[in-house]
Formats: structure tokens, sequence, C-alpha cells
């Protein structure tokens, strides 16, 4: 018989008893209003494989500061060599911005500061090197001498190695100051956004002022489905001027000028939590359904049927100055953005049939947004699979050691992942162009 | 006050092969004092002891902060020029002999069956290698890398040695070394198939070593030399080198530096090549390190745009290059160039043939890019304090004072350590 054991503990001891939480509680993230428009810059050592040549002189000087002697062996940094390709690599700390040591210290003795260093308590370190096993770099580094580990945690602002380094193989960056593109992303976005839905109210759905006129491709669509007949040139003609901006520039339309995707952008500012979505619901497809199920249901009932309820649509012509408060469809916006709290822009992955519209005509586009594999830090950094609002970017992929394919059909261009890569691997390229310049990879 | 305290770990690993015994022993002051270090420490030790020993040792700046501190000098008796030589052997193999917790390693008798030396931590632990008799070298340091990963250096022999060919070369890792005065034969002949340098502990050196090495970094940055990097920037000062450096058609290069040093002299080549000793149509994807400049000069005068497969056979069998161009023919075939060199490795040959050419008391791989007396202070002051030769040679305008300078800031003490030195590299050569 099998005997389930239990075991009991008193209630007085149960009520002392102390757990790690106790002992040493995990420091509360502190976000300040600020950083969320601003996020604290982010610290750490670049590495040019390119002009290192493995002369180890990082070490000497990393291990003067560990240990108080030269001992390569006890330094926080280690550049190995691929003996038949000839190719130096730096193992050295990256001061993620999720540190995964951090995670997998079992006593908490890693901690990373609000000038976003990463360090080791050497007090509460017990030398287990888990940590070495859970960071992708496996930068914390175990002496074999006396088995202790060493991590870098930029000699406190100053790191040696990068002033000793005699090929200036190792730069020292607070990350970038400030990112122009992302400046000029959010004031384009704000622009259009008080021009299409307080200043030319309706005007992205059909605009006309004399002979030019523009209007919503998934709306001339439905347009289409539902009169049965192409009932205006100049309708068709309107349509085409964004398709052939999506051409031109990919999804452009998506990042930089969709009202609603500016709402989505500031809804996920202020919801940095994200629940998920289950699984089945995770189809990239669904938005082309939407499209289908749109223009469907505008041949069958014989109106515009998805128009009324469209969020860009009801953004734009509901809630100008004239109709605000005057429309029913005022509630369908906050609905569709609280999808925001699941994941960053839900609406434009799964189901804006517009973004399916523009994403069919994608295919046809002339750019593409491509990951150089020679400068790309690849498994340590994945900062641009972070910072991807519609997350087309596989962070296994680049912790793998692989260059990411990007889906220019579902990327909406926001260029955030050029913006933030800080070894400039990220780039936009003709598509016929294979590699980033200055590598000869194809 | 000894002030080697902080450059010396102070002790001598000695090591008996014929009764496999090993012991560490402590340095003498006064005749560190005396001699300084480097080869004219290895002279002094291996003149107390009997018996053909082997003389590994450093000099006190070797894995300090000067650069190009790389420098591991290795003593024996040349059975090719009856005389002491001295070889010397960089990258890294200098400072990981000392962070192993010994300054000069003396190897005396010879083995019962093939051996090869541990050292790490102060300790020094001899080991049978029977299983790599005859095997190549990089599949040797596979081998050990099984058993013993955290070892940093080797210093190996390969099957060249093994068999007795005069042209062997002792290899540091797979990456050869400057050895042209028969050291790998004298390994071989104690029946000691390699040393492994843990290299775990470190030395403190000087407070301000530092500062000092990156000042005297700065005061060579202006010169030519120093813009002028890698392996071709050496080749052009030889006969010929130019002519040499033209056989180097490769698809990568990457210049590669030895133990702190600022102005790299080696370049890693990556080449694609098919072996014509093979029946199936497959190109190699191969890799070597650039290193011996004398040595590839010499073989790229015989076999041109061969020269990458050749060097690469060589390193593989631990044989030196200039020693294979003696006796290959120019206008070989690739096909001839390495079945020439199976032939050398596997007709077992004698100590009989003699090697044609001019090697010198410093194993004939330093190349000359000052002549004269000039060659022999830079080079013997080299061979003293622990710092590449190559280094010393082209920065004629790093003084025995900017290095003397990195051991101590009592005049005093500067003073006899200069007086010394003179007479210490006149003696390298009297000997």
């Amino acid at each position: 018989m099998n005997k389930q054991l239990t075991i009991q503990q008193p209630e007085a001891e149960r009520e002392f008893s102390l757990n790690l939480e106790d002992l040493r509680p995990r420091p509360a993230e502190k976000k300040t209003f600020a950083s969320y428009f601003m996020p604290p810059r982010h610290s750490f050592i670049l590495f040019d494989p390119e002009k290192c040549t493995g002369c180890g002189t990082c070490e000497m000087i990393c291990s003067t500061r560990n240990v108080g002697k030269v001992a390569p062996s006890s330094a926080s940094v280690k550049v190995i060599t691929d003996e038949k390709q000839g190719k130096n690599f730096a193992i050295l700390c990256q001061h993620c911005r999720k540190p995964l040591c951090m995670e997998a210290c079992p006593t908490r003795a890693i901690e990373k500061g609000n000038d976003g260093i990463v360090r080791i308590s050497r007090l509460f370190c017990t030398d287990c090197g888990l940590c070495t096993m859970a960071c992708p770099e496996a930068a914390p580094l175990k002496a074999p001498n006396n088995q202790e580990i060493h991590k870098c945690d930029l000699c406190e602002g100053e790191p040696l190695c990068v002033k000793y380094c005699p090929e200036k193989a190792l730069t020292f960056t607070r990350g970038k100051a400030f990112r122009w593109i992302k400046g000029l992303r959010w004031t384009t976005q704000f622009i259009s956004f008080l021009l299409l839905v307080i200043v030319f109210i309706g005007t992205f759905c059909y605009f006309k002022a004399g002979s030019v006129s523009l209007a919503c491709p998934t709306g001339t669509l439905q347009n289409i489905a539902s009169s049965g007949t192409i009932l205006l040139i100049g309708g068709v003609s309107s349509a085409l001027v964004l398709l052939i901006l999506t051409i031109l520039s990919g999804r452009i339309f998506c990042g930089w000028v969709c009202p609603f995707g500016f709402v989505l952008d500031l809804v996920d500012k202020i919801t940095p939590k994200k629940f998920g979505w289950p699984s089945f619901l995770k189809s990239r497809m669904t938005k082309y359904g939407v499209l289908a199920g749109a223009v469907g249901g505008s041949y069958a009932l014989g109106f515009q049927a998805f128009c009324t309820i469209c969020p860009i649509g009801t953004l734009c012509r509901s809630y100008g100055v004239q109709s605000f408060f005057k429309s029913a469809e005022l509630a369908i916006v906050p609905a569709l953005a609280s999808l925001e709290i699941a994941q960053r822009r839900s609406w434009c992955r799964y189901f804006c049939p517009v973004g399916a519209t523009l994403g069919l005509t994608a295919t046809l586009r002339l750019i593409k947004i491509v990951i150089g594999a020679k400068r790309c830090k690849k498994f340590s950094c994945i900062q641009c699979a972070e910072v991807c609002p519609v997350a087309i970017i596989d962070a296994d992929q680049l912790r793998e050691g692989i260059s990411p394919k990007i889906p220019m059909t579902e990327c909406i261009m926001c260029m955030r992942c050029i913006d933030r890569c800080p070894y400039d691997a990220a780039k936009i390229r003709f598509r016929w162009q294979k590699a980033v310049p200055g590598e000869n990879r194809k | 006050m000894n002030p080697f305290q902080p450059f010396y770990n102070m002790k001598i690993g000695v090591v008996d092969l014929s009764t496999s015994s090993t012991e560490v022993i402590s340095l003498d002051q006064d005749r560190v004092l005396k001699h300084l270090g480097g080869a004219a420490m290895n002279c002094d030790i291996f003149n107390y002891n009997q018996g053909d020993p082997l003389i590994f040792g450093t000099g006190p700046l070797t894995g300090s902060f000067v650069p190009a501190s790389s420098l591991m000098i290795a003593t024996f008796l040349s059975a090719r020029f009856d005389r002491l030589c001295h070889v010397p052997f960089m990258l890294r193999s200098g400072p990981d002999m000392k962070f192993s917790g010994i300054d000069f390693l003396v190897v005396k008798g010879t083995a019962a069956e093939q051996s090869i030396l541990h050292v790490n931590n102060g300790k020094i632990k001899m080991l049978p290698a029977g299983n790599l008799q005859d095997i190549p070298i990089p599949e040797t340091i596979r081998e050990l890398k099984k058993v013993s990963s955290s070892y940093q250096s080797f210093i190996l022999t390969g099957p060249a040695a093994d068999r007795g060919v005069p042209y062997a070369s002792a290899s540091i890792g797979s990456k050869g070394s400057l050895d042209k005065a028969g050291f790998a034969a004298r390994m071989s002949a104690k029946k000691l198939k390699g040393i492994m340098f843990g290299g775990t502990d470190g030395l403190t050196f000087n407070r301000d070593n530092p500062d000092q090495g990156k000042e005297l970094e700065k005061r060579i940055s202006e010169d030519k030399n120093f813009k002028h990097k890698g392996f071709l920037s050496i080749l052009k000062n030889l006969e010929d080198g130019m002519g040499a450096g033209r056989a180097l058609t490769v698809s990568r290069k990457k210049d590669m530096a030895c133990y702190n040093c600022p102005s790299p002299c080696m370049t890693h080549v990556t080449f694609s090549w098919q072996d014509p000793r093979k029946e199936e149509i497959q190109k190699i994807q191969d890799g070597l390190l650039l290193l011996d400049h004398m040595g590839f000069a010499a073989l790229a005068r015989k076999v041109g745009k061969n020269i990458l497969p050749v060097l690469k056979s060589c390193l593989d069998y631990g044989l030196d290059p200039a020693g294979v161009a003696s006796i290959l023919s120019e206008g070989e075939t690739l096909l001839e160039c390495l079945s020439t060199i199976d032939k050398i490795i596997s007709a077992n040959s004698t100590r009989a043939t003699c090697i044609p050419g001019t090697y010198d008391l410093f194993g004939g791989g330093i190349p000359p890019i000052l002549t004269g007396d000039l060659w022999n202070k830079r080079v013997g002051l080299a061979m003293i304090l622990g710092v590449c030769p190559i280094f010393l040679l082209r920065f004629p305008q790093i003084t025995d004072t900017d290095l003397l300078a990195f051991l101590s800031t009592n005049e005093d003490v500067l003073k006899t350590m200069r007086e010394g030195l003179s007479s210490v590299i006149e003696s390298l050569f009297t000997v």
C-alpha cells in the first residue's frame, strides 16, 4: 500500500519560517512616468571582432582589478579564438535589460542597479555557477584556480579594458542618447493623428479636393464588393496611392501614419504588463480572414460592412471636435485599444484588414529590413526582438546565432529595431540586396 | 629587498624524466640579481645541471604590462651546432608558464616511454603519452583537451620529431614556432612529447606598470612600423620577402597578436584548396596562423602559390618549413610537394642529413629586421628580459632603460641593473 507522507509543520514554527523573499526581497522595479517615454540608458561594452587581435590585454587589466594581480584566468572578460577561422570572440557581460543570470541566482546575489550595471554581491554569492549556465554569453566566468565567479561590473562606469585595449576593439557605450528615428516617428504619428482625427475629420476613409482624391484601400475593396461595379476610376486610383506607398516603403503607413496605431502605442506605454493571447488566437492569418469577411460581408449586405466598426475609420469620423460625443461608434476605439493589455499592437498583428491589404501589397515591396550577421551580437543582445511591436524578430533564432529573416508582409516599418540596435546591424536594404554593406556574407 | 619579487614566483621546477621525479625548488635571489633572467639565467641553470638538460625560462618582464611581454626561452645543447642555443617561444607560452607557478623548468634525463608534462599551480605532473606517438599535432591537441580542457598553452612535438626527422620543429599549440635549431629533436630524444601549462595563477608585478605600458605604447604609436602591422610588414624586410608575400592568395586575412602586443606581426589566413592526393574532388576550407617569417619566405621561394597547403602540412607534422624548403625543388606541383613531405615523415630517416642554411644561436627564426651588432643587442635584451625579440627589433626606440624602469623605481637598483645588463647580454654570445 502506498503511504503518502506529509510533513506536519508545527503552528508556531510555521509562523516564524523564513523564505528567500524575507531574507533577500527582490527590489521592486522603479518606474517613473518619464521612463515610459525615455527608458533608462543601457550601458555596456561593444566588442569589434574585426579589430581584436587576441592580445589579451583586456584580460590582464581586468584581472588586476578583480584579484589585484595579473591572472588572466581570473578576469571578467575572456577572449577566445576560433583557430580555423581566425576569429576572436570576447566573452563579456552585456548587462542585459532582463538578465537571465539574475533570475537564475538562488541567493539573489545578482542585482541590476539603477545605472543599468548588473553586479554580483560577493557577500551573498556562493559561487554555485548557475548564473554562468543561465547566461547566453556564459559571461559570469569561473576562475579555474579557486572556482570564484567573476563578472564584469563595467569598473563602475569607467571600464579599464576599454581604456587599455591597444586596438580600440572595445568601446564603452551608454546607449544612444537620442534616438532620432524614435523622435521623428512619434512626431509624425502625432501630426498624422492631429490631421486625420481633429482637423480633416473623416478624410482617411475618403478625401477629395479638386482632382486629388485619396481613399482607404480596404474601404475601396468593400465599396466595389457592395456596389458590384467599379464606380469611379478616381476612387480606385485614390486607393492606389496608399498601395504604391506600401510598394515603395513597406507598411510604413501602419508604423508612422495610422492614427489608431498611434493610440495603440500610447496605450502600450501605460500598460507595460502584458497578459498574452491564448495560442489558438495567435494566428497572423486571422487578419486575412477578417479582410475576406469584410469584402464578403459587404457583398452580401450591400454596404461597406466593416467600415462601420473599423477602428481607424471610427477614430477619424467620431472623435473630431464636431462629432465628439455624437456618435455610437465612440466605444469601438477604446474596446479594441484594450486588446493592448494582451500584446503590443494586437489589433495590427491579428485582426486589422487594412494591415492585411497592405501586407498583401507589401509582397511587391522594394525594400526590406535586414539584420547583418557579422555585426549582430545575436545571442546576448536581442534588443531588436524586444522592441519589435509586432514580434516578428525571432529571439530564439538570434540566441542560436542565426540572423532572423524578417517577414516584410508583417513588418510595420516602425524602424524601432534600426533605432535600438547598438551595433548598427539592422539596416534598410533594397529587396535585391543580400547583406548589410561591408559584409561579404551572401 | 628583492626587486624581482613581484615579477617572479621565485620557483624552479625540476623534472628527472629517467626517474619520473618532479620537484619545485626556490630560485636563488642572488643568481637572479646577477643574471636577471631569460636566456642568461637558463645558461646558468644549464651549467649547474648534469646530463644535457632542457631549460625553459622566462624573463622578469614576461607576462607583465610591458608591450609584447610574451617570451619563453628554451635553452638546450643543439646537436646540430654542438653549442647552446636559445629558442624563443611567443604567443602566450611565457606568461602561461609563469602563471602556472614556476619561472624556470629543468628537464633532465630520458624517459622510459613517451611522456608529457602538466604544469599548473606550482606543481608538475609527468604523465605517459604513448598514445600520442605519430599523431599530427592538431589531433594531439584535441586528444589532450579531452582529458585536460583547462590547460592554456602547449609546447609539442609532432610526428616528424617522433620519427627522428632532422627538420622537426617544436610547435606552440598547432601554430608552429621559430625553432630551427633542433629543439624538437632534443625533446624527442628525451621522449618528451610536450609540456602543458595551466596558467591559472598570476603575479602582481608593479602597481604602476599598466600606465607605464600604456605610455610606452603611446610613444611608439607614431612610428611607421606601428602603423604597418601584420605578417607581410615583417616579410618585406627579408630578402625577396615581397616576392614571397605575393604568393599569399587567401580569402581572408586577420592580424593576430601575441600576449599584450600592440603591434601584431602575425596574420591568420583562411584559404581553400583541394588535396591532390585524394581522388574525390572536394575543396577544403582551412586556416592557419602565419608566425614564422623566415620559414614562410624560404618555402614560398620554392613552392610559390602552393605555399599555404604545404605550410599547413609542415605544421601538422611538426616540420620546419625552411628545412622542408631546402629539399624541395622549384616549380614542383602541389602533389609533388605533399608527396615529398609524406616521404620525409614515413622514411623514418636518421639524423645524418645535414640541413643547409644559416641557423644561429637564437633558433634561426628571428628575422633580420636590423643587422649586425644592433640585431645582437636587441635580441639579447629581449631574450633576457622576456620581451618578444621581433617587437624590440621593430621598435629600436624602446631602450633598456625604458624596460628596466618597469622593474623598479629605485634609481640605485636601476643603475646596478643597467650596468649588469650589458655584460649579461654579452655573455650570451660568448658561451
